[in-house]
């Protein structure tokens, strides 16, 4: 009987020591207290240097971690772990791959707590599982790389390469996503384009204007909240989409957006000084789709433009649709042209040093019998598209020649007034100016030097070398020939210098911010130098505060116009206003 | 009793106690869950009102709210520890924070200190990794860590088990239920890798200035995790802490020693009730 137990405990003692897997008991403290051979002869250690070493000495630093942060709460909590993948410290420092499982028995009255530790060799089954491991993260890599091109092509797809900013596809996709598809109710959309682009393009080539159109984009980015949407759908147009809970919102957006533009832009080493014209537009409930909130912004826009660009304006729903209001509008001309309601107004140019009048400049109005007196931007494009300028321009080349006489008659003592005179592209390019220019000097009998002929720098500068042709005709007329809006057209220097002029006019812009604008005071001041330089009068446009009057004196400008002399004045006004200023 | 909400749902967030008793949220540290806690509750459940809650990633949370950025650093863990407080419209909450949790309190605290009245950190670290440039000892290299990575590695497939099968029985722990046991901890294995990289690697060092909030630091002995001079520095950088070192050993003092931990809880907060 003894024997038999005797053999039973040895039988067991044996099945203990020899068992094909390591075994250990651990103290409360989780020191060993308790080996097996096993697991000594699997990992080298000797018997006394394992008995009192608490286990986790037995594991490398990250299973060590894991085993104090995971194992040891687990199994006090739950009572075990099962086959967890560590890796045993042998003898020397060799790593072997084990899984480990564990239970915890709990301190009775008698006993302390103990647990009981199974180490299993796990060489094959831990490689095999750091095959599949390695192959997940291969396959997750791979998923987050086709993931990755997936949003790369859709992002490409809706998106302009050039400005990062949604194209017209994208646009179209991204109001989609905003709820009901196809609707904008609660949407305003600003429909932006750039003013003298093409110039640009021209001038400083099609590399500039990219880097111009991505200086516009970072500038509208930066302007704009989070939440709008900003586009490219085309050439040199963006769009912007926002939700405005009240369109009274839109004003100090537009204007932010019109004074952030216009700061000036150094394209390809040339400072550049862009200006944009906005058209706004408002959703209008559902059904209102996209591409007609967008339309009724362009119209908005084109307005804009022709109410003298750099500036913004709401789509008026009593404008109708453009090309029939075009239309209508060229009828209305060409019949006022005929009957004789376009008028001229005078406006003083004066000697800034002395406050003389020097001469007048024209510019044509039109007394439309239904809308009132227009200013030009409200018709000269339509004239031009037309052909129709060829007669208009004829026209008020014939009356102002005329009144300049007229002038001369009525008080002979007087100084002879010049008369300036604005021609358009068109008219420059037109064969029959020299001709028309000629008979009109001859039918009034004029001076020749006593007209002036303004023609724009973009007009100049769209094609140089047929408006050298056209202004050297016109300089062996011997009248006088001025370069209007001088500093907004990007004009080559080289055909500054051959063009036969006498005359720069300083663009409004730039003598708005006279004397209080650093920059803009700097640009007037290397204008007026160039003009110096080239032998050529300085004129400064758009004249209206004494501030900039007496910086003009300063900078030895030769003539000034604007508000702060006088407003365009007809005829007879201006007669009385003369003397006045003469006295 | 579990909450429905869907913050709620996404946390796995459970309120036990008194009612209308002072605050105390348990936050949970690496490698478990919620049911860390178990031991110390019976010590605040007759007097505090107690909420519960697993992170992201972590026993019953919804895993499919897994985000990896943002819970790419420790804020996106504060973030969602401090809408919990506000989905339940929880003031002067006493913060028990564990481990790598004791950092996400910090970040809540120094965020929104109006909502803390304590805070406890239990084994804390602001930075496991040394830093030789300042003399500053975590306890670990960055190799050290690393390795830990490995280790996750290793056992992906165990942790991605629910739970491995118990070859042991466990007859003198009647206490535990089987469904305790077969939930335990788990942890979604993915994201146990990003936790431990996120939760080791991130240096909370600085944040430490700007609690304004008291709090208790529990420092263990023999905390391969916490070692005594990083307890002593927590205690040194938070204004106005205590710092109690506890006879428990190891880094799991609420589990090894549950009545010690909730004395030295209770003791601390006994003077503002």
């Amino acid at each position: 009987m003894t024997g038999t137990v005797r053999s039973a405990a040895l039988d067991l003692e044996q099945l203990y020591q020899q068992a094909p897997c390591g075994y250990l008991v651990l103290a409360d403290d989780h020191t060993v207290s308790a080996v097996n051979d096993t697991f000594l002869h699997w990992t080298g250690h000797r018997r006394e240097d394992l008995i009192g070493t608490p286990f986790d000495r037995l594991l490398p630093v990250g299973d060590r971690i894991l085993f104090s942060t995971h194992c040891l709460p687990q199994l006090a909590v739950a009572g075990a772990v099962g086959e967890i993948v560590i890796d045993v410290l042998g003898a020397g420092g060799v790593r072997r791959a084990a899984l480990l499982t564990a239970a915890r028995t709990p301190a009775t009255a008698t006993t302390p707590a103990s647990t009981r530790v199974i180490v299993f060799s796990a060489h094959e089954r831990r490689r095999y599982e750091q095959e599949l491991i390695g192959a997940l993260h291969r396959a997750e890599e791979s998923e987050t790389r086709r993931a990755a091109a997936e949003a790369d092509l859709r992002f490409l797809a809706h998106h302009d390469p050039l400005t990062g900013l949604l194209n017209r596809a994208g646009l179209v996709a991204h109001v989609g996503d905003l709820g009901a598809p196809g609707t904008c109710a609660g949407l305003t959309a600003l429909f932006i384009d750039l003013d003298g682009f093409k110039a640009v393009n021209d001038s400083l080539g099609h590399a500039a204007g990219d880097e111009l159109l991505v200086v516009v984009a970072r500038r509208l980015r930066d302007a704009v909240r989070d939440s709008a949407v900003l586009a490219r759908p085309a050439g040199d147009e963006f769009v912007l989409l926002e939700a405005l809970a009240d369109p009274g919102d839109v004003e100090p957006l537009a204007e932010r957006l019109l004074a952030v533009l216009s700061a000036p832009v150094v394209v390809h080493g040339v400072e550049v000084v862009v200006s944009v014209s906005i058209g706004a537009a408002v959703g209008q409930g559902p059904g209102d789709a996209l591409e007609d909130l967008l339309r009724r912004a362009d119209l908005a826009m084109y307005r804009a433009k022709a109410r003298g660009r750099n500036r913004w304006e709401w789509h008026d729903p009593s404008v109708v649709d453009p090309a029939v209001g075009r239309l209508q509008l060229l009828g209305d001309l060409r019949r006022g042209v005929g009957a004789g309601e376009l008028r001229l107004h005078y406006q003083p140019r004066v000697e800034v040093r002395t406050g003389v009048l020097a001469g007048v400049e024209a510019l044509v109005r039109w007394e439309h019998p239904t809308r009132g007196l227009l200013p030009p931007s409200e018709f000269i494009e339509v004239a031009e598209e037309s052909g129709l300028i060829r007669t208009l321009g004829a026209w008020i080349l014939d009356e102002a020649v005329g009144q300049a006489v007229r002038w001369q008659r009525e008080d002979p003592d007087a100084a002879p007034v010049e008369m300036a005179v604005n021609l358009s592209a068109r008219q420059l390019a037109d064969p029959a100016l020299v001709d028309v220019v000629t008979g009109a000097l001859a039918r009034h009998r004029l001076d020749p030097s006593l007209l002036v002929l303004e023609i724009t720098e973009t007009a100049l500068m769209g094609d140089p070398e047929a408006a050298l042709g056209a202004l050297t005709a016109l300089r062996a007329l011997g009248v006088g020939l001025a370069v209007d809006d001088f500093g907004t057209g990007y004009s080559s220097l080289t055909y500054l210098k051959q063009f036969p002029i006498d005359e720069l006019k300083i663009d409004r812009s730039f003598v708005a911010g006279l004397g209080s604008d650093p920059g803009d005071t700097a640009i007037v001041a290397s204008c007026i130098q160039l003009a110096r330089a080239l032998g050529l009068r300085a004129v400064a446009e758009g004249v209206e505060t004494e501030t900039q009057r007496l910086a003009l004196v300063d900078l030895g400008c030769d003539l000034g116009q604007g508000y702060h002399y006088a407003r365009p004045l007809t005829a007879d006004a201006l007669r009385a206003w003369s003397p006045a200023l003469s006295r | 009793m579990l909450v429905s909400s869907p913050v709620a749902a996404r946390n796995h967030v459970t309120v036990t106690g008194r009612a209308d008793g002072p605050v105390v949220l348990f936050a949970h540290g690496f490698g478990c869950d919620q049911g860390m806690w178990q031991r110390v509750l019976p010590h605040f459940v007759a007097d505090h009102r107690v909420v519960l809650f697993d992170h992201v990633g972590a026993g019953r949370s919804d895993a499919a709210a897994y985000d990896r950025e943002k819970y790419a650093t420790l804020d996106g863990y504060a973030a969602d520890l401090l809408e919990i407080c506000r989905e339940l419209d929880l003031h002067d909450v006493v913060l028990v924070a564990h481990s790598v949790s004791a950092m996400m309190a910090v970040v809540a605290a120094a965020a929104e200190p109006e909502r803390f009245s304590r805070l406890v950190l239990v084994a804390p670290s602001p930075c496991y990794v040394d830093d030789p440039g300042t003399g500053y000892v975590g306890g670990f290299s960055r190799e050290d860590i690393d390795e830990l990575l490995e280790s996750l590695d290793s056992n992906y497939f165990a942790w991605a088990a629910a739970m491995a099968p118990m070859v042991m029985g466990n007859p003198d722990s009647p206490e535990l239920g089987s469904e305790l046991t077969g939930s335990f901890c788990r942890t979604d294995p993915g994201i146990a890798r990003d936790f431990a990289r996120v939760t080791f690697l991130s240096d909370s060092r600085a944040l430490l200035r700007e609690v304004r909030t008291p709090a208790l630091v529990l420092q263990c002995s023999e905390d391969l995790l916490a070692p005594v001079e990083v307890g002593r520095y927590v205690h040194e950088q938070l204004a106005g802490s205590t710092l109690v070192q506890l006879a428990a050993t190891g880094h799991c003092p609420h589990v090894s020693a549950p009545e010690e931990t909730a004395a030295a809880i209770l003791g601390y907060l006994q003077p503002t009730r």
